[in-house]
């Protein structure tokens, strides 16, 4: 009943107003301790609904661990069998693709932070698990660096990197570059990549879990200060890290979209791969009611819009403009990729990339359906895998041309090998807290959380 | 073209005699002693709980073409009215495509069939890039006006005038009254036994609305 009442009371006393901390939900602090009990109540968040028990999946996680590092050790077996170059290629597509998961899953945390986003509270627990694993593909850089370091030092050039070459000064436009393209310049900066990457990672994650045992919400405010300061160090070290990695696979080429590409391929993993998590999480039969319906329509509207639309904004625009000018040192990126049998590679790249997951995503039926998202999720990290496959591998072909059909088992062996080991790391991670954050002080509106539309 | 709509029919023939007055609308299924074509009927309610419950029971009934009118939103009603999804996103997206296709057959038509040896830099003529452009801005224009205009067709919009219009009591619903709006044209309408749920409802003020020619 709608009434308006305006009578006036002469026995109202007028007190200072309680203090109020501005996070999440503006409450006092006695508000706040009603809203963990509340939260502590709750019967969704107890017990094996939000916890795996001690030791799930230990066997599962030990079990790939041995497999990827089988695998790894037949990639170096591969390597003196076949050729070095391709061996690292394979590798190095591996730990890009891993690192892409890795970084797009903190981009997305401190993302979340920034804006103080209380929908995916819930699926927040799951990026950071991948995020905190950045230290594995940081491993996995330093072991491609060492590697070219050992072979620039004792063979004279580079394995990928032909920038390393001792002969390669006589080219012009190297000389040129190697104010920038040498080798301490390189070891320094990745030193500067994988201090700021461990921080980050480290900080956002260890804040999360803190809370879990402490309920302190100045936690909540602390991790929004350094997710949004940590956005501006992430753009500028992820594109400077693709550059140096990445791009100067062939050290003509250059290209200012270079690291937004590389960036879309990580933004997409992140979300695919929570979404894949989550959804083997709730077909075994955690966090039934925690992450609903509502959690997955808007992770599969993340999943479209950078997993489809985005990456192929970046892409188009990055060859549109390269095709148009029509410049040998840029052209030559694509013409390699356009010939040699790459060329279908690259044309399975545009529909399994853009046109596949467009369409299939657009409906609110996948987005909605637990186990079809899972499933797309694992599909969009297989394209990314796609598309490190064919941003690396053709430098192998460049580098040794020799390379035959026969050595392709080495592809498998090798992205297998380092997905395996990042499996295994993430399953043991997950296990190791609550799969969410327990007191945010955003829980209870991200469990209440609704998609009106 | 004054309110022809509200004498029953088919949806279909309905939406065509409102955009185009010359064509005869379907006649209503009841009239008044007056003759004049009977639009529905119109019940009052005192509280937003008692139109929501209210709303649950007709839609439980079985009635299509009915609406709830209130000063202010009132969320979930469209769950208590069992609306059902709208089909406005099947129609943007056939149009939007349709909008790309075409896009690509002029811009192929024109530098590959009508008029190839426009060179440009030695492109190929039917050279796909930079068609792309002009293919996502079309399929993003037939998108927006798909979804405005659809939209304004689907609620059956712009239109002159609406015989609810005629009702003084009505237009205070956006002001405080909370009312619920039966239309004739629903196939299980029923002067009296439409009058009689209404009633059982909570419904008070129950008036005839006629559509004055």
């Amino acid at each position: 009943m709608i009434r308006i009442t305006s009578d006036y009371d002469p026995t109202v006393t007028v007190q200072p107003a309680p203090a109020v901390h501005g996070v999440g939900p503006e409450m006092t602090d006695d508000q706040y301790e009603q809203y963990l009990a509340k939260l502590a109540a709750n019967e969704d968040l107890k017990g094996e609904n939000v916890r795996l028990p001690a030791g799930a999946g230990a066997g599962l996680s030990r079990g790939l661990l041995a497999l990827g590092i089988v695998l790894l050790a037949l990639t170096l077996f591969g390597a003196f069998v076949h050729t070095p170059a391709h061996a690292l290629a394979s590798f190095e597509v591996g730990v890009f693709t891993v690192l892409a998961c890795c970084l797009g899953s903190l981009f997305h945390v401190m993302l979340f932070q920034a804006l103080n986003a209380y929908w995916p509270v819930t699926i927040r627990r799951q990026l950071e698990n991948a995020a905190g694993l950045i230290w594995l593909p940081l491993l996995g850089m330093v072991v491609v660096v060492c590697i070219e370091l050992f072979s620039s030092v004792t063979a004279g050039h580079g394995v990928l990197f032909r920038w390393l070459d001792a002969g390669a000064h006589e080219s012009h436009l190297l000389e040129h570059k190697g104010g920038y393209l040498n080798l301490g310049f390189l070891l320094f900066r990745f030193v500067i990549y994988a201090v700021l990457w461990l921080f980050l990672a480290r900080s956002m994650v260890s804040m999360s879990r803190e809370q879990d045992a402490t309920g302190d919400r100045m936690l909540t405010a602390a991790m929004r200060r350094r997710g949004t300061l940590g956005l501006l160090i992430f753009a500028l070290s992820v594109a400077f890290a693709s550059f140096d990695f990445l791009m100067s696979l062939d050290y003509r080429f250059f290209s200012t979209m270079w690291g937004v590409y590389f960036f879309a391929g990580a933004a997409l993993s992140g979300v695919a791969l929570c979404a894949v998590v989550c959804s083997v999480l709730r077909l075994t039969g955690r966090l039934t009611n925690v992450v609903g319906d509502e959690h997955f329509h808007d992770l599969g509207k993340l999943l479209f819009a950078f997993g489809a639309c985005f990456w192929a904004y970046i892409a188009f625009s990055q060859y549109f403009l390269i095709w148009y000018g029509n410049l040998p040192e840029e052209t030559a990126y694509f013409v390699y990729r356009k010939s040699g049998g790459w060329e279908y590679v690259s044309m399975l790249l545009v529909v399994a990339h853009f046109v596949v997951p467009f369409f299939l995503l657009i409906t609110r039926k996948t987005k909605r359906n637990v186990l079809l998202l899972g499933l797309l999720g694992a599909y969009v990290l297989a394209t990314e895998i796609l598309d490190m496959i064919w941003i690396i591998r053709p430098m192998a072909g460049v580098r040794d041309p020799s390379i035959s059909p026969v050595s392709w088992w080495l592809d498998v062996v090798a992205i297998g090998g380092v997905l395996a080991v990042f499996a295994g790391f993430l399953i043991r991670e997950i296990g190791s807290a609550p799969l969410i954050p327990m007191k945010d002080p955003r829980l209870q509106k991200c469990l209440e959380h609704k998609n009106y539309v | 073209m004054s309110a022809r709509n509200t004498r029953g029919g088919t949806e279909m023939s309905q939406m065509i005699s409102d955009y185009l007055p010359f064509i005869r609308p379907p006649m209503s299924r009841f009239v008044t002693e007056r003759g004049n074509p009977v639009y529905g009927v119109m019940a009052e309610y005192e509280t937003t709980p008692d139109v929501f419950h209210a709303a649950e029971k007709i839609r439980d009934a079985g009635y299509k073409r009915w609406d709830v009118h209130a000063p202010f939103p009132i969320h979930g009603i469209e769950h208590a009215m069992g609306h059902p999804k709208t089909k406005l996103p099947y129609i943007v997206f056939v149009i939007a495509m349709c909008g790309a296709l075409g896009a690509w057959a002029l811009q192929y038509w024109i530098t590959a069939v009508d008029y190839p040896g426009f060179t440009v830099q030695g492109k190929p003529f039917d050279a796909w890039e930079p068609f792309t452009m002009i293919i996502f801005e079309l399929g993003v224009l037939s998108a927006a006006f798909a979804s405005l205009f659809g939209m304004l067709m689907l609620n059956g919009l712009p239109r002159w005038h609406h015989p609810l219009f005629g009702s003084e009591r009505f237009l205070e619903s956006s002001q405080g009254k909370l009312l619920i709006v039966i239309e004739a044209n629903d196939p299980a309408f029923d002067p009296e036994e439409t009058r009689r749920l209404l009633e059982e409802t909570g419904g008070r003020e129950i008036v005839l609305i006629e559509d004055e020619d």
